[in-house]
């Protein structure tokens, strides 16, 4: 079941990205712990993902606790997470699970 | 929870009580127009197939039209022929009477013509809404109802609040011995493993992963990503990033029950539970599927604002996030951005959809029915000849 953290969506405990319950402006501070807590490094539109944490170039992003495509740069703790810097995997040939 | 619908011959139940005028093909198309003009309580659906279409095309447009035909929500029919076309009229005519509701079968080129076809047409229709107009709902079980499940025009809130409150929609139907057909193969790459986990036999499983494959391989043969043509624009600007976040969103609207059939387009379930069917993500296209399959009511979410409806089967149009909601009150029937506020729970959502799929089964019109939304297409797999 999704989470709400904040004005932060977390769909799956092993996310590394949230999403934005509310448009987020650059600088907003999230506490997504007790001791945890990430700056939006820049503004994030309603409905779009934050990174929780840093995710290395050609790493795997998560959400609902499963791969949703991989990083095409390396991105920092509270970017903007979308298709300028992910690309999906499927429909392109590649990363079909098997049968 | 019980409603109140319409009995038909062979057994199955309608929430809607139409006359269906069916074009067998194209040419038919505008002779089944002037005639639904004319009779009030008369749907006239036309198309684009039916002729010059290869074996499995014009197969799969037979076997939707005469589904569509067979689909409890229509009372009678009249289907309408050219003469000289792949798929027969007769043929699709005789193949819905066997569900036992009254068809007739008018061709143009044997009653001489276009106006005179219209006239006779006119003739029969009215025959047929006098019949369906004296039929009386009655008390029916949830175990009659086939709800499919569908999303268009996707936001990131789709995948968090609308579609996994009609997942608990399908899973209370399904717990009442109802089926959910859960559509749109290409929205379910990425997320396939899911569904193949919660297949009931190996055979069904097999089937899951071979639809996804054949899907992703038909625009890979031409040489084209699909990513170009889904995730949408739209999709896109409201935070969908790629195939496999829109599918794993997408997934959530069947629940959590096991897959007990796969279906192939059109293709009327043999079981009851949850059901996959083959279709595209065009939305009209999916949707036509479904009703072809025997699907009686459609609950559809969406985040950007989809208004799409079908001309037999009432859509429940539910917004994943408030903004819209407000926005397209119009089109809208409810809002699930309440969980995305914090207002309300995905339970509570969930339950009020599956309350309001039981007051539209016994006669409420949804939004898209009120705004005269119609829309039919038929998915065809390879070109024209």
């Amino acid at each position: 079941m999704p989470k709400a953290i904040e004005n932060l969506i977390l769909s799956h405990p092993k996310d590394n990205v949230a999403t934005a319950r509310s448009p987020l402006n650059a600088g907003t501070l999230l506490n997504l712990t007790e001791h945890k807590a990430i700056v939006a490094r820049e503004h994030i539109p309603f409905g779009h993902k934050i990174a929780l944490q840093k995710i290395k170039k050609g790493g795997a992003i998560i959400k609902y606790g499963e791969r949703i495509g991989r990083t095409i740069r390396e991105i920092k703790p509270g970017e903007w997470v979308h298709i300028h810097n992910v690309v999906g995997e499927r429909g392109r040939g590649k990363g079909r699970k098997k049968g | 929870m019980n409603f109140l619908g319409y009995r038909r011959p062979d057994g199955k139940v309608g929430v809607r009580n139409h006359v269906l005028i069916i074009p067998s093909v194209a040419c038919a198309n505008e002779v089944c127009n002037a005639i639904s003009l004319k009779v009030k309580g008369t749907i006239s659906i036309p198309h684009q197939h039916g002729c010059a279409q290869l074996a499995f095309d014009a197969e799969q447009t037979a076997r939707t039209l005469i589904g569509v035909g067979k689909n409890p929500n229509v009372a009678a029919v009249l289907v309408v022929g050219l003469g000289c076309e792949v798929v027969n009229s007769s043929m699709v005519a005789s193949k819905i009477s066997e569900s036992g509701k009254p068809v007739k079968n008018l061709i143009i080129q044997e009653v001489g013509g276009s106006p005179k076809t219209i006239k006779e047409g006119i003739k029969i229709s009215k025959e047929l809404v006098s019949y369906a107009s004296q039929l009386k709902r009655v008390k029916a079980k949830p175990d009659s109802l086939i709800l499919g499940v569908e999303c268009g025009g996707s936001d990131a809130c789709s995948g968090l609040a609308a579609n996994p409150a009609l997942g608990v929609t399908s899973d209370l139907l399904v717990k009442e011995g109802g089926t959910i057909i859960l559509s749109e193969t290409t929205e379910s790459i990425g997320a396939e493993h899911i569904l193949a986990r919660r297949a009931v036999n190996k055979k069904v499983r097999e089937k899951i992963f071979e639809i996804i494959r054949r899907t992703e391989m038909r625009a890979l043969n031409l040489g084209h990503d699909i990513g170009r043509a889904n995730p949408a624009p739209g999709n896109y600007e409201g935070g969908i990033t790629t195939l496999e976040e829109k599918s794993l969103g997408c997934v959530m609207k069947g629940g959590s029950t096991k897959v007990m059939e796969v279906v192939e387009y059109s293709e009327a379930p043999q079981k009851k539970g949850l059901v996959l069917m083959d279709t595209p993500g065009h939305d009209a296209e999916s949707m036509t599927g479904l009703i072809a399959g025997g699907t009686q009511i459609i609950a559809f979410t969406t985040g950007r604002g989809n208004p799409l409806g079908s001309p037999i089967a009432p859509v429940i149009k539910i917004a994943s996030n408030s903004f819209l909601y407000s926005k397209m009150q119009d089109n809208m029937d409810i809002n699930a951005g309440e969980i995305v506020t914090g207002k309300k729970t995905i339970r509570e959502i969930g339950e009020s959809i599956y309350r309001e799929v039981f007051r539209v089964a016994s006669g409420k019109l949804t939004k898209s029915e009120i705004c005269g939304h119609r829309e039919f297409a038929i998915n065809r797999i390879g070109p024209s000849f």
